[in-house]
């Protein structure tokens, strides 16, 4: 546990000691306050459910640029050695650097608290459901950077990270329509809508819906804890890789 | 203290860096490791570090199976790998703190080695920098106070030197000899003089094989001596004639320089190491030539790196 937080302090530190934490947090917040505070003006109504559809849009642009250089970079400049050469387990340093980026999302996310709050004031809010759905944008967004985190580990160059992340993260968004347009589609000796409706359980976007509507399931919290144990494990794959090739 | 045997390791399935190297290393000992650039080194550290896997053999730690229980071997190894892989972004002492820590280094503890390896690194000056604004010399400095802030049994040190000024070269030499005193360290290098100034023994590895093994005397004694180099005064063809007569006949005897001054001979005495000196200097003064000097010339470790490392690959090459 100790050594799971060592490596979460240093990336933690080196989120803050350079302008990445400071650039990424200021167009996050940018975004989202801006566009809230539009509906707001807009709307004239107390809601947060235009701000949490926008989220999951904006979490596929921003969070592979978050999670791109988390392995890329260490690739690159050689510090990867060094790391795996420590006294730590490859899985203790992995959720290190996992936790590091939730830890600084959930500061963001914690900040984009002055727009329910704002509109608080204006008008009567629903705080369980904002509360509940924060929690969904949490979740979502640790899916995210499993996926995002998976593709820094297999190159050195962060720019390929981003893209093989944003496709990744986007084609899972796209996953829910491609998944309704499959029903009734395919014939009985295919599968029929068996395949339709795996395709459908895939959509990590599906269960934020779920959560966001205020029920939280425990197959919800499965879903996401296995999609990220999957991405995390083949991260983990690649790194114990790493070390019979070199 | 280390122990390799029949260590393999292959990248592809199909070629191997490292065809079956075994040696010993005992407490306390400064080792050298030589070879040219693709004999393996890099790969054998980095399986002794637990960085790789080996694809065959065994290679213990304080006695611990380098697989098996990386991770308790990792705790006593500090290792500085070629290039000084360091986070930039970091200021020197953050950096410190964190891979004492990560080493379990803890606490008050923790303060106390720090301030250790600062001043045996010399880094006062610079602990509230940041890495990246630091020269060479003193990121190569930072990478051997990470490597032994937890103060480790054993170091390894690939190309410590590598990239340095002579001047900083000769501090992280008297660094490692001051190391030393209280780990076993093996370092690689290219830098010949580096292992005569620092090393109590020198392991030579070529194309992934061990060539040679042992200390610097014991090397350079297994090579042919070198030639003996007379500078004399007389006729040449007299004194070629005469000392063919003492040395024996086959013995080749180059000769330079002008004819009235002090030429000079070099004689190659090919295997023979008995000691000729003074038969020759008796024979040069008794036929009233004059002897300027009279030297075995010595032989140094890049002889025998040059003989080692050329013969395996000319065996390879024949293969």
């Amino acid at each position: 546990m100790r050594n799971i937080w060592t490596i979460c302090r240093r990336e933690l530190r080196s989120y803050f000691f350079s302008p990445i934490a400071y650039v990424f947090g200021l167009l996050f917040l940018g975004i989202t306050c801006w566009y809230g505070s539009q509906l707001l003006r807009h709307e004239g109504q107390a809601s947060m459910v235009e701000f949490f559809r926008l989220l999951p849009q904006v979490f596929i642009g921003f969070l592979p640029a978050l999670t791109m250089r988390l392995w890329a970079e260490e690739r690159k400049t050689g510090t990867l050695e060094l790391l795996l050469t420590f006294p730590v387990s490859i899985p203790q340093i992995i959720a290190g650097k996992f936790f590091a980026a939730m830890v600084y999302l959930a500061l963001l996310l914690i900040l984009t608290l002055a727009l329910p709050v704002t509109m608080a004031w204006h008008g009567k809010l629903d705080w369980y459901s904002v509360s509940v759905t924060y929690f969904a944008s949490l979740l979502l967004a640790a899916a995210y950077v499993s996926v995002g985190m998976f593709w820094s580990s297999i190159t050195r160059d962060q720019i390929i990270a981003f893209l093989l992340a944003l496709v990744t993260l986007f084609a899972l968004f796209k996953t829910g329509e491609f998944g309704q347009s499959l029903i009734g589609l395919l014939p009985e000796w295919l599968g029929g809508d068996r395949i339709a409706l795996f395709v459908l359980a895939l959509s990590p976007q599906r269960y934020f819906d779920s959560i966001a509507r205020g029920v939280v399931d425990t197959g919800d919290l499965v879903f996401y804890l296995c999609f990220c144990a999957f991405f995390l494990h083949a991260n983990a794959l690649v790194l114990y890789g790493k070390r019979v090739k070199g | 203290m280390i122990n390799v045997d029949q260590l393999k390791k292959s990248y592809d399935g199909i070629s191997y860096a490292l065809k079956g190297v075994s040696f010993e290393v005992a407490q306390g000992e400064v080792i050298g490791f030589l070879g040219p650039n693709g004999a393996g080194k890099s790969t054998t550290m980095k399986i002794l570090t637990g960085f790789l896997l080996p694809s065959a053999g065994v290679a213990t730690i304080d006695g611990l199976d380098v697989v098996r229980r990386s991770l308790e071997v990792r705790r006593r190894i500090g290792y500085l790998p070629e290039s000084t892989p360091l986070y930039h972004e970091m200021r020197v002492d953050d950096y410190l703190r964190f891979a004492g820590r990560i080493r379990g280094v803890a606490g008050r503890g923790l303060t106390a080695a720090v301030s250790r390896v600062v001043s045996l690194c010399g880094l006062e000056r610079v602990t509230g920098k940041n890495i990246i604004e630091l020269s060479k010399g003193y990121k190569q400095r930072v990478g051997l106070a990470q490597a032994m802030i937890h103060h480790p049994k054993v170091l390894i040190l690939d190309e410590p030197t590598s990239g340095l000024d002579p001047n900083q070269i000769v501090e992280v030499r008297r660094l490692v000899r001051q190391l030393g005193e209280e780990h076993t360290v093996m370092l690689s290098t290219h830098i010949l003089q580096e292992v005569e100034a620092s090393c109590s023994r020198i392991i030579i590895i070529s194309l992934g094989e061990l060539v040679a093994d042992g200390s610097l005397d014991q090397l350079v004694g297994e090579l042919e001596p070198g030639a003996l180099v007379a500078r004399v005064k007389g006729p040449r063809d007299t004194v070629l004639s005469q000392m063919r007569q003492l040395l024996g006949e086959e013995v080749p005897i180059e000769v330079d320089g002008d004819t009235g001054a002090f030429e000079t001979y070099r004689i190659h005495l090919n295997g023979n190491k008995e000691y000729v000196e003074d038969g020759l200097a008796h024979l040069i003064i008794k036929n009233g030539w004059s002897l300027a000097s009279l030297v075995r010339e010595r032989r140094t470790l890049e002889d025998v790196f040059h003989s080692k490392t050329l013969r395996a690959q000319q065996e390879a090459g024949h293969a």
